[in-house]
C-alpha cells in the first residue's frame, strides 16, 4: 500500500522527507500518549496522596499532642512507594511546630524508621531524593549525619545547598554558624529570605559575634551584601558595629545600609554630616535617620534638604518634617509659606498631602 | 529555461526555509525543555515559602489604560489583592474617551492629590493624580491622550517611586503570587535589567472579584487557537530565548523592570508600535553598547491572564500591529543587526526574528501561491507536495504537542482532561487555515510598515472572560 510513497523515482529529498514524516508522526504520538499518561499518573496519585496523607495526618495529629502518644499511637504501614509522600507530609508539619512539639514529631519519625530511609535516600544520586533526604536529616536533627550534610554546601545546585544550610542549623545550631556564615558572602545565590530564615532559626546570641566579625572583616561591597542580614544580630552589637561604620567608612553603598538600620542617637554628629554627603541615597537615608529621631534641632537640617537636587532626598526629607511630633499644621503651614523654591514648597505639599494635612 | 529557473529556484527557497524554521523551533523546544526542568528543581523548593520576607524589592505595578472601562475595575481590583509585602498600583488613565476615570474615582474613593510629578522620560503633560482615600497604595495618574500605550507607561514611570517597575495591560489579570515569583531573578541575579512572565488567555476563565475563580477553555475557535498559540510562545518560545540571553521580548502585558535602566534608556519609545519589543532590542543594545553585564530573563510560572480577540477583525489588527512593531523594532535598533559584540542577541536571535518572523510572511505566503499556480499550470508533482505538505502540518502539530507536554509537565494549568484533548484537537486544526490566514495578516503588517504608515491605540471588543462575573 505504501509503495507509491516509497517508490524509487522519488528524489532523495523526498524519501527523507517521507521518513521524516514517519519519525514526526511517532514522536506527536509518544508525546501525546506521554502527556495523556502524565495526567492519568497525576490524577491518580494525587487521589492516592490525598488518602495516605490524611491517614497519617490524623497520626501526627496526635503525636504532636504529647509526647507518650508520639511513643505509642498506632503506625500505618508504611510502604516503599508511599515513602516520598508520608516523608513530605512529615517535614510539612515539622516545619510548622516548635519546642515540645517538634521533638514528639522526631520521636515519632524515629518510631517511623525515617533516619534509615533519610540515610538510604541521601546516598542516592537523585537530586530531588537527595534534597528530601536532607531535610528530613535535619529535622530529625541526626548529629551521625552532620558531616555529610555539611559536604553538601558547596554544592552548585542551590536547592540542595540552601537546605543543607537549613539542616545544619536544624542539627547543631552552635557548630553550624561557624560554618554558615563565612559562606554567606560565598553564596550570593542563596536566596536571602532562606539566608535570614536560618540565622533566624541560629538566633541572635549566635550569630551576633561572627557576623560583626564578617562584616568587620569584609570589603565595601561584601559589607554592603552582609548588612542586609544585620538586623538579626543582638541590638547591642548592631549599634556597635553601626557606630563604627558610619564614623568609618566613606562608602556610599556602605552608609547607605548601615543608616538604613541606625536607630540610636550616638551617631549623630556624623549623620548631620552625612546630609551634605555627595551621593544622593546617603543623603536620602540621612534624612530618613533624622526623621525617626526626631529632634528640634535636626529641623533646618531637613529643611534645607528640601531644595535638594534628587527628589527622593526632598521626598524624605519633607516625609521626615511632617512625622516630627513637634511640627503641628501651623507650624508646616508657616514653612511651606517660607519656602522660596518651587520644588521644596512642591514636595512639603505632598508630603503634607499625605498625612491628610493638605 | 527561465520559466523553469523560477520553479527549481522557489523550490529551493522554501525547502532551505522550511528546514531552518524548523530546525530553529526544535532547538528552542529543547532548550525550553532543559531550561523548564531546571527551573522547576529550586522552583518547587521555594514554593512552600509563602512567607514575606523584608529583603523583597519594592515594586510600582503601572496600568496603562485607555478606554479600559468595561475592564478596568476588574484588573485593579485583582491588583490590589497581589500577595506581595510592598507595592504600589499607578494607574495611567490615558486622556480616554470614556468613563475609565469616572469608575476608578467612584470605585475606590480617589482624591485629586498634590503630588510633586518628575518628568523623567518623555510624556504628554498630565491633568491631575489622584490617590485612593481606601487603598494607600493605589494612584491613578490623569493624563493627556498620547496616542500610544508607550505614552502612558512613562507617565506612569515619571511617577513611580519604587526600584522595580512592573507593567501591566488593563485588560490582565495577575496571580496572586505572580510578582513575587516574577521578582525572584532580580534578587538572584543583581545584573537583572528585566524579567517577563508567562501570559494566558482568559477567554473562557471564570473571575469573581478580582481573582481567576476558575480556569477554564474558551468556547470561540479564534481563542481557542490563541490557547495553543500562546503555550508555544510562551513555554518554547520565551523559554527557548532566555538561558542564552537572548529573549527579545518581554510581553507587553507582564514584564519587570529595574527602574532606573529603564530610565537611563529613555523610557518606552511613544512612536514604536511594538512599544514592548523596542524597549527589550533597545535594552540590549545600550548595555552592549555600554559593555554592562546584564540579563533579560523569562520566568515561566508568574501568570498573566489577557483578554484575546474574539472576532476576526480585531485579531487581524492585533496581528498586523505585532509585525508593524517588530519590523519597526529591528529597524530602531539596528545596531545589533552583525554587531561584533552582540553575542548570541546579534548572531542567532535577531537573524532568526528577521529571517523567519519579520521576512517569513514573504516566503511562506508566496509558497501558498507558489503551490496554487503550480497546481493550476499542471507543473505540480502530487504526491511529492501533499508529503511536504503533510510534513509541514506534522512539525506544527509537533511543536504544539510538545507545548503542551511542557504545560502539563509543569505548570498544569487546564485541570480538565476533556480540556487537554480539546487542545490537541486545536493544535491539528489550525494548520488548516488559521496558519496561512496569519500569515496573510502578517505580510500585510510587514508592508505596512514598509510603506511607513502610522498606527493608533487600537480598542478591541472584550470577551466576557475579564469583566467581572459577581
Amino acid at each position: 500500500m505504501l509503495d507509491w510513497l516509497l517508490r524509487s523515482s522519488f528524489n532523495p529529498l523526498t524519501t527523507v522527507a517521507v521518513w521524516s514524516i514517519a519519525a514526526v508522526l511517532v514522536a506527536t504520538i509518544v508525546l501525546f500518549a506521554y502527556t495523556l499518561g502524565l495526567r492519568v499518573a497525576t490524577i491518580t496519585s494525587r487521589r492516592r496522596r490525598t488518602n495516605l496523607v490524611l491517614r497519617w495526618r490524623d497520626v501526627f495529629a496526635s503525636a504532636v499532642m504529647s509526647a507518650r502518644n508520639a511513643g505509642k499511637v498506632a503506625l500505618p504501614p508504611l510502604r516503599k512507594a508511599h515513602r516520598t509522600d508520608v516523608l513530605e507530609e512529615w517535614n510539612r508539619i515539622r516545619d510548622s511546630v516548635q519546642g515540645e512539639a517538634a521533638d514528639n514529631l522526631i520521636v515519632l519519625g524515629e518510631r517511623m524508621g525515617l533516619v534509615d530511609v533519610a540515610r538510604r535516600r541521601l546516598a542516592r544520586r537523585a537530586l530531588k531524593s537527595q534534597v528530601l533526604a536532607v531535610q528530613t536529616l535535619g529535622h530529625l536533627r541526626d548529629r551521625d549525619r552532620y558531616d555529610a550534610i555539611a559536604a553538601l554546601l558547596p554544592h552548585p545546585n542551590l536547592a540542595l545547598s540552601i537546605t543543607a544550610a537549613v539542616a545544619l542549623v536544624d542539627i547543631d545550631a552552635d557548630r553550624a554558624v561557624g560554618v554558615l556564615v563565612p559562606m554567606i558572602e560565598e553564596r550570593r545565590d542563596w536566596p536571602r529570605n532562606r539566608v535570614s530564615m536560618f540565622l533566624r532559626m541560629a538566633g541572635s546570641e549566635r550569630i551576633s559575634e561572627p557576623m560583626y566579625r564578617a562584616i568587620r572583616a569584609a570589603d565595601d561591597e561584601t559589607r554592603v551584601y552582609l548588612l542586609q542580614f544585620a538586623r538579626l544580630i543582638e541590638p547591642e552589637v548592631l549599634d556597635a558595629l553601626l557606630n563604627e561604620l558610619i564614623r568609618t567608612t566613606n562608602d556610599a553603598g556602605v552608609l547607605s545600609a548601615a543608616l538604613k538600620m541606625v536607630s540610636g542617637l550616638s551617631t549623630v554628629p556624623r549623620i548631620a554630616a552625612l546630609t551634605r554627603h555627595s551621593t544622593w541615597f546617603v543623603r536620602m537615608h540621612a534624612a530618613q535617620v533624622l526623621g525617626q529621631l526626631g529632634q528640634r534641632e535636626h529641623l533646618s537640617l531637613l529643611e534645607a534638604m528640601l531644595d535638594d537636587p534628587e527628589w527622593w532626598v526632598r521626598y524624605r526629607a519633607a516625609q521626615a518634617i511632617t512625622a516630627l511630633p513637634f511640627m503641628g499644621p501651623n507650624n508646616l503651614r508657616r514653612m511651606y509659606e517660607r519656602q522660596t523654591d518651587r520644588y521644596a514648597a512642591d514636595m512639603l505639599r505632598q508630603a503634607c498631602a499625605e498625612v491628610g494635612l493638605a | 529555461m527561465t520559466l523553469e529557473f523560477f520553479v527549481s529556484s522557489g523550490q529551493w527557497v522554501f525547502f532551505v526555509y522550511f528546514v531552518g524554521i524548523n530546525l530553529g523551533y526544535l532547538a528552542q523546544n529543547v532548550i525550553a525543555s532543559y531550561g523548564i526542568r531546571k527551573y522547576l528543581q529550586t522552583a518547587d523548593q521555594f514554593e512552600a515559602e509563602a512567607v514575606f520576607s523584608s529583603l523583597d524589592i519594592p515594586v510600582s505595578v503601572i496600568v496603562p489604560a485607555y478606554n479600559e472601562s468595561t475592564s478596568i475595575i476588574t484588573s485593579v481590583r485583582a491588583m490590589l489583592q497581589l500577595e506581595y509585602p510592598d507595592y504600589e498600583l499607578i494607574v495611567v488613565n490615558d486622556g480616554s474617551s470614556d468613563d475609565t476615570l469616572e469608575k476608578l474615582v467612584r470605585e475606590f474613593g480617589m482624591r485629586p492629590f498634590p503630588e510633586a510629578y518628575r518628568d523623567r522620560v518623555e510624556s504628554k503633560p498630565v491633568r491631575g493624580i489622584y490617590r485612593s482615600t481606601r487603598h494607600a497604595n493605589l494612584r491613578v495618574i490623569d493624563k493627556e491622550n498620547g496616542g500610544s500605550k508607550a505614552d502612558a507607561i512613562n507617565a506612569g514611570v515619571n511617577a513611580c517611586r519604587f526600584p522595580l517597575v512592573c507593567v501591566v495591560d488593563a485588560d490582565s489579570i495577575l496571580q496572586p503570587d505572580s510578582l513575587r515569583r516574577v521578582v525572584r531573578p532580580f534578587l538572584e541575579d543583581p545584573t537583572t535589567v528585566a524579567v517577563g512572565g508567562t501570559v494566558r488567555i482568559a477567554n473562557g476563565c471564570t473571575v469573581r472579584q478580582g481573582f481567576l475563580e476558575k480556569v477554564g477553555l474558551p468556547g470561540n475557535f479564534l481563542a481557542l487557537v490563541q490557547v495553543v498559540e500562546y503555550l508555544r510562545a510562551f513555554l518554547f518560545g520565551r523559554m527557548g530565548w532566555s538561558p542564552i540571553n537572548a529573549l527579545l521580548i518581554i510581553s507587553g502585558a507582564f514584564g519587570v523592570f529595574h527602574k532606573e535602566t529603564l530610565i537611563e534608556v529613555g523610557g518606552y519609545n511613544p512612536a514604536a508600535v511594538g512599544e514592548d519589543m523596542e524597549l527589550i532590542l533597545r535594552l540590549h543594545r545600550v548595555m552592549k553598547e555600554k559593555r554592562r553585564p546584564y540579563r533579560i530573563t523569562f520566568v515561566p510560572d508568574p501568570v498573566c491572564w489577557t483578554d484575546a480577540p474574539e472576532n476576526l477583525a480585531d485579531l487581524k489588527g492585533q496581528r498586523v500591529r505585532w509585525q508593524h512593531g517588530l519590523g519597526q523594532a529591528l529597524m530602531l535598533n539596528r545596531g545589533l543587526i552583525g554587531n561584533p559584540r552582540g553575542g548570541t542577541v546579534s548572531w542567532l536571535a535577531i537573524p532568526f526574528y528577521m529571517i523567519f518572523e519579520l521576512f517569513g510572511p514573504i516566503i511562506e505566503v508566496a509558497g501558498y501561491f507558489f503551490i496554487l499556480l503550480c497546481g493550476y499550470m499542471g507543473w505540480l508533482a502530487w504526491p511529492e507536495a501533499l508529503i511536504f505538505l503533510a510534513l509541514a502540518i506534522g512539525l506544527g502539530v509537533l511543536l504544539s504537542t510538545s507545548a503542551i507536554m511542557l504545560e502539563e509537565l509543569s505548570f498544569h494549568m487546564y485541570p480538565r482532561t476533556r480540556d487537554l484533548l480539546l487542545m490537541y484537537s486545536i493544535a491539528i486544526v489550525e494548520n488548516f487555515g488559521f496558519r496561512q490566514l496569519t500569515a496573510l495578516w502578517r505580510l500585510q503588517g510587514l508592508i505596512r510598515w514598509l510603506s511607513g504608515k502610522e498606527h493608533k491605540w487600537q480598542t478591541i471588543t472584550r470577551s466576557a472572560s475579564v469583566v467581572d462575573q459577581a
